[in-house]
């Protein structure tokens, strides 16, 4: 179905239908759209992005929350699983959580990524069909699961809200679990007040026929610490992007993430930090391995104001390229306006190193093998420092990923 | 049995050729050390015999214990009992030594068709080994020759070679790079593991090496071929008047 005809005939779907000044700018955002006015040829951001398999799709949702909840399993673990965008209303001492409504459209309207210039952003914003708010209560110290389930069919768009109040400390698992055909546009907006400390562990993990394209913008305040991770492990297409503003002094975000692509599969990654505080730092860096006709491209952006003294803003990208068919393209963005800073980019993409081959073969380690440790240990060389929960899980997967290149 | 026999081997790289019908034969226990100026093709001629695919062989032949070595893939040499002990031994971050070194011993025990090593008997090896040769049980911990010394690099290629005992191991220039100390550890590591069945194919610019390891046979290579061949007092010639009279 073409992007005139959904938006035609699901308007009575979205939400915030009733409110004037949403409406006109969802009708705003559908004609530039509608009539092209935005800039894809320039925007390295939307290489390998389809604009006619974002336009042309067949809009569904129709939600049931009956598989929804949350589960208390002690005061400190939550499990929380959302259902086509829909999740159980709940809240205690720690947390709350509730789906948003069509009271909330002031939260909509002052999102601060409104500012971010996004062809991804504006189609969430045209069919927005969902949305959730957290809300992590001050000092509470929380290990979270976050699932997120789709049926069959379905067209989510989703804008969430995270709010991280004061002096909590959150260990954040997001898992995206997606069934057949599902596109999924989800949206975060996060705020992570004074004092609280994020680790967010996000996995994504889904067969081909989905399509994952997420977005956060996240709000830190002094003394916070917001430390991301995204793992794509999917067959699926999957656009990650990512902004953090670092607003509050001492304050630090960082931005990482790992992907294992084969056949003709394709990620998009898209990190830009802004610092706005003094004595922040910051680290952007993604790694991929890639075989077949995998495509990935990763654009990282680090902005320094001009008060932003003693930033420390680091960016990094690896790529370890199986094919001769495979390509990463990695491109990082530095604009500094402060004199006293910090700051690094890095890019070393390549195919495995032939002389590490050839001196662990040497030893009597086959082809095969060798190229398995060289490859495991790229990856593993950063897992040091996570859960063992985390770091099984990306192991787990690498080992699938590894056998999937015996089988070939 | 034929232990080591190379017969009218040229090799060329890039379109250069670097070994011309290069000739010799080693026998079971030997030790046999090749001198030779930059550029003369000793390097070449240890990554060839080890299988390094980036030389092309023309033509010649190559019999180690009876089988066409050419025949071999890199591993496969390796698994037969051939250990090249690098010039530049590689650092790989991230492949463990100990966990390397035990799929290394097991891959060739099972090419032998003899049990594999749990990891509390390869353990148990491992250390022992290691002591012997005075490497810290800290550095069995590390990534294959990340950080290592220059000498930490050669103590480990000899605790390597100790570890899969093969039958024919080469020395490429085992030496450059060491002070005075570190090679007499190395070398020391060396003629510990020499024994009556055990052969050697030394590469060397230097007599200091071949004072403490004492070859049986000296070779001079020139121009990608052996152009003199004696003993010891060879070594001595070389050091006293240089490769020119050769």
């Amino acid at each position: 179905m073409t992007l005139e005809n959904n938006f035609i005939n699901h308007s009575k779907e979205y939400i915030f239908l009733d409110n004037e000044t949403l409406s006109n700018q969802r009708d705003k955002t559908f004609n530039k759209i509608f009539k092209k006015n935005y800039d894809k040829k320039n925007n390295e951001s939307l290489k390998h992005i389809s604009i006619s398999d974002l336009s042309n799709f067949d809009y569904f949702y129709k939600p049931k929350n009956e598989d929804s909840k949350v589960t208390i399993i002690d005061k400190y673990n939550y499990e929380i699983r959302v259902v086509n965008g829909i999740c159980k209303n709940y809240e205690d001492d720690n947390i709350k959580i509730r789906n948003l409504t069509n009271l909330d459209f002031k939260s909509f309207l002052n999102q601060d990524n409104n500012n971010l210039d996004d062809i991804i952003i504006d189609f969430n914003k045209i069919f927005l069909n969902s949305g959730i708010f957290f809300n992590i209560k001050s000092n509470s110290k929380l290990n979270i699961r976050l699932i997120h389930n789709t049926s069959d069919n379905f067209t989510i768009f989703q804008n969430n809200f995270i709010n991280f109040k004061k002096k909590c400390e959150v260990q954040l698992e997001e898992y995206f679990n997606l069934t057949h055909n599902s596109i999924n546009n989800i949206n975060y907006n996060t705020n992570i007040e004074e004092g609280a400390l994020i680790n967010h562990n996000i996995f994504q993990n889904f067969s081909n026929s989905n399509k994952l394209y997420l977005t956060s913008n996240t709000v830190c305040e002094k003394n916070s610490s917001y430390n991301q991770n995204t793992y794509n492990f999917s067959d699926g297409f999957v656009r990650n992007f990512h902004n953090a503003n670092l607003n509050g002094e001492f304050a630090n975000a960082s931005l990482k993430g790992c992907f294992f692509l084969k056949d003709k599969n394709i990620c998009t990654i898209k990190t830009n930090i802004i610092h706005n505080a003094e004595h922040c730092v910051s680290d952007q860096s993604y790694k991929g391995i890639l075989n077949d006709h995998a495509k990935a491209n990763f654009y990282s952006n680090t902005f320094v104001s001009d008060n932003a003294q003693k930033t420390e803003g680091y960016q990094l990208s690896k790529g370890i390229l199986l094919s001769d068919n495979c390509s990463f393209f990695s491109k990082p963005e530095l604009r500094i306006f402060a004199d006293d800073v910090k700051c690094s980019h890095g890019s070393t993409i390549g195919p495995v190193d032939e002389s590490a081959l050839y001196y662990l073969r040497s030893r009597g380690i086959n082809k095969n093998e060798a190229m398995k440790m060289i490859i495991s240990s790229f990856i593993e060389e950063d897992l040091i420092n996570l859960d063992n929960n985390i770091a099984e899980q990306i192991i787990y997967n690498l080992s699938i990923y590894l056998n999937s290149l015996e089988n070939d | 049995m034929i232990f080591l026999n190379i017969n009218n081997l040229n090799v060329s790289i890039e379109g250069k050729k670097i070994l011309d019908d290069f000739n010799i034969s080693i026998n079971e226990g030997e030790v046999h050390a090749i001198m030779g100026p930059n550029g003369c093709g000793k390097s070449t001629l240890a990554n060839v015999l080890a299988g390094n695919e980036e030389y092309e062989v023309s033509s010649g032949k190559v019999i180690f214990k009876d089988q066409n070595l050419l025949d071999l893939n890199i591993e496969e040499r390796s698994q037969k009992g051939l250990f090249l002990a690098f010039q530049y031994p590689v650092e790989i971050p991230g492949v463990n030594i100990t966990p390397f070194l035990h799929a290394s011993i097991n891959s060739k025990l099972k090419n032998d068709k003899k049990p594999e090593l749990d990891n509390l008997s390869f353990a148990k090896l491992l250390r022992k080994n290691a002591e012997e040769l005075g490497i810290s049980s800290d550095m069995l911990k590390r990534s294959i020759n990340t950080g290592f010394s220059g000498g930490e690099k050669k103590r480990y290629e000899i605790l390597q070679m100790s570890i899969l005992n093969p039958d024919l191991t080469i020395f490429d220039e085992t030496d450059s790079g060491l002070d005075v100390d570190a090679l007499r550890i190395v070398t020391e590591g060396i003629n510990k593991f020499k024994d009556s069945k055990k052969s050697f194919l030394i590469i060397t610019h230097y007599q200091k090496l071949l004072d403490y390891i004492h070859p049986d046979y000296v070779h001079v290579m020139r121009n990608g071929k052996i152009v003199k061949s004696g003993d010891i007092s060879l070594a001595s010639e070389i050091e006293a008047s240089g490769y020119q009279n050769f």
